[in-house]
């Protein structure tokens, strides 16, 4: 098993925006105030446990955005606690496409998926419509080294103590625990990839019209949201570095 | 059976689990190269039990357990395919309410699953379950593999973890409670339909014109 030093970690925000172009040709907006919260405080922050940002935005002439969330927080020069989220207005019942990236020295963990608003066993036309479209880049990605051990096909595992995150999971998340570095470089593929399969839905996305189905719709995203921002571990992290005010904050950008 | 192997003992250790609940048999057809019987009981619509040879290569077995639309209880389902150098199968206990909301169900009937799903982790080819849409209407704590067998004790590895989650099921049966109120009954229906359904297209898709026509009618 190779080391990775800090300083040869993946550059996540930066690779997405400058390597792999996802958001080109996209006209972003800073987004400076979310759930009535000034987010300028987690734009660019310096403590002495950790240093990064959380940059939340809109896209400029698009109603379909809530926010699209793209950061990095480097904990004592040794992980990267690293985050894109891109979540659609309500009117919109496009998937939570939920991506994060935890790199240290002996390894990245990594879940990257595109999390349904409804309940996909009932509304399989939901499936079809919006998650199916992952299902090639699901089969290449997932015979990775890490999210694929000496013949077993171990995603959907990395969750495994947190239950409630798993319930969130569609049937094409790409979770687990990649070590050597060019599989995780591998990875990045995954993340570009499936960012631009979200970003082409977003495109051709139409507000949801069925007053009931949005109600149901809605029930569920808010209850995905509570949840992560409640319960996701990472979150006592984020509370012991920037304190219990701004840990709602952070958490609410993050997912 | 093709010659020289011996199939695993699939409805026979399913069977000897089922019978811990008070079945009245509803439908039994034994006849050549097929097993299959029906019951109902207690909170439960139906309990089909099953198995078939296609050709002399494969031994497919099956096993449903439908709940009634008006308890809270989730669906059993168990499926086998088996051949002479691997077994894929899958088995779970499904969800038939939205398990992200409805939490209590969740930690009733999935996480106390849990400790079976990680114990079965290890057995080797563990995998998720190809088809998609089948994928969709399983639980967190499903278990999907294609066990290469190397030797025979390995059909007999895989096929405890049938019997594992089933003996589970028959306790969670025992104590189900009724569902709470007209909405939740609602739900329930409506998402066993679902489950039916997905089950259902699957397996006509990946056995049309092998299986017995007749079974899948009386599973589904």
């Amino acid at each position: 098993m190779a080391r990775v030093d800090y300083k040869d970690m993946i550059n996540f925000a930066d690779d997405l925006l400058n390597k792999y172009k996802i958001f080109e040709g996209i006209d972003f907006i800073p987004l400076e105030t979310y759930e009535g919260m000034d987010t300028r405080p987690a734009w660019d922050f310096k403590t002495p446990m950790a240093t990064g940002y959380y940059k939340p935005y809109l896209i400029k002439g698009s109603t379909a955005v809530e926010k699209i969330t793209i950061g990095e927080l480097h904990y004592m020069r040794r992980a990267k606690y690293c985050a894109l989220n891109m979540t659609a207005s309500d009117d919109y019942d496009l998937p939570i496409y939920a991506c994060e990236f935890d790199e240290s020295a002996p390894r990245l963990g990594i879940t990257v998926d595109f999390m349904p608003v409804v309940d996909i066993a009932v509304h399989p036309e939901y499936r079809e419509k919006y998650l199916d479209q992952l299902a090639d880049l699901w089969r290449q990605y997932r015979t990775l080294p890490g999210f694929t051990k000496e013949g077993r096909c171990l995603v959907q595992r990395r969750y495994a103590p947190w239950p409630w995150a798993r319930e969130s999971l569609s049937p094409y998340s790409l979770d687990g625990r990649v070590e050597e570095p060019e599989d995780r470089y591998k990875v990045m593929d995954a993340v570009a990839a499936y960012a631009r399969v979200w970003l082409e839905l977003l495109k051709k996305a139409e507000p949801v019209k069925d007053p009931q189905y949005k109600q149901e719709m809605l029930a569920r995203k808010k209850v995905l949201q509570k949840l992560y921002r409640e319960r996701d571990p990472g979150g006592e992290v984020i509370k012991k570095i920037f304190g219990e005010d701004k840990h709602h904050l952070f958490v609410s950008l993050i997912f | 059976m093709a010659e020289g192997i011996k199939w695993a003992p699939y409805t026979e250790k399913l069977q000897e689990q089922l019978n811990q609940l008070a079945l009245r048999e509803i439908h039994q057809d034994l006849t050549a190269g097929k097993t299959l019987k029906a019951y109902a009981a207690d909170k439960i619509a139906k309990i089909v039990l099953g198995d078939c040879t296609i050709g002399t290569a494969k031994h497919i077995g099956m096993c449903t357990i439908v709940p009634l639309e008006n308890y809270w209880l989730p669906l059993f389902f168990s499926y086998w395919e088996e051949q002479e150098k691997e077994i894929s199968f899958l088995v779970d206990i499904m969800p038939t309410v939205d398990s992200l909301i409805d939490e209590p169900y969740r930690i009733k009937y999935l996480d106390s699953i849990q400790p079976i799903w990680e114990k079965f982790a290890s057995l080797p080819g563990i995998t998720p379950f190809e088809d998609d849409a089948v994928r969709a209407v399983c639980s967190i704590v499903y278990t999907a593999a294609v066990v290469p067998i190397e030797k025979e004790g390995m059909r007999l590895a895989a096929l405890a973890s049938h019997t594992e989650y089933l003996k589970s099921y028959i306790e969670f049966v025992k104590d189900a409670p009724p569902a709470d109120g007209e909405a939740k009954v609602k739900e329930i229906k409506r998402k066993i339909e679902a489950i039916k359904t997905a089950l259902r297209s699957y397996m006509q898709k990946a056995y049309a014109g092998a299986f017995h026509g007749d079974m899948l009618k009386v599973f589904f």
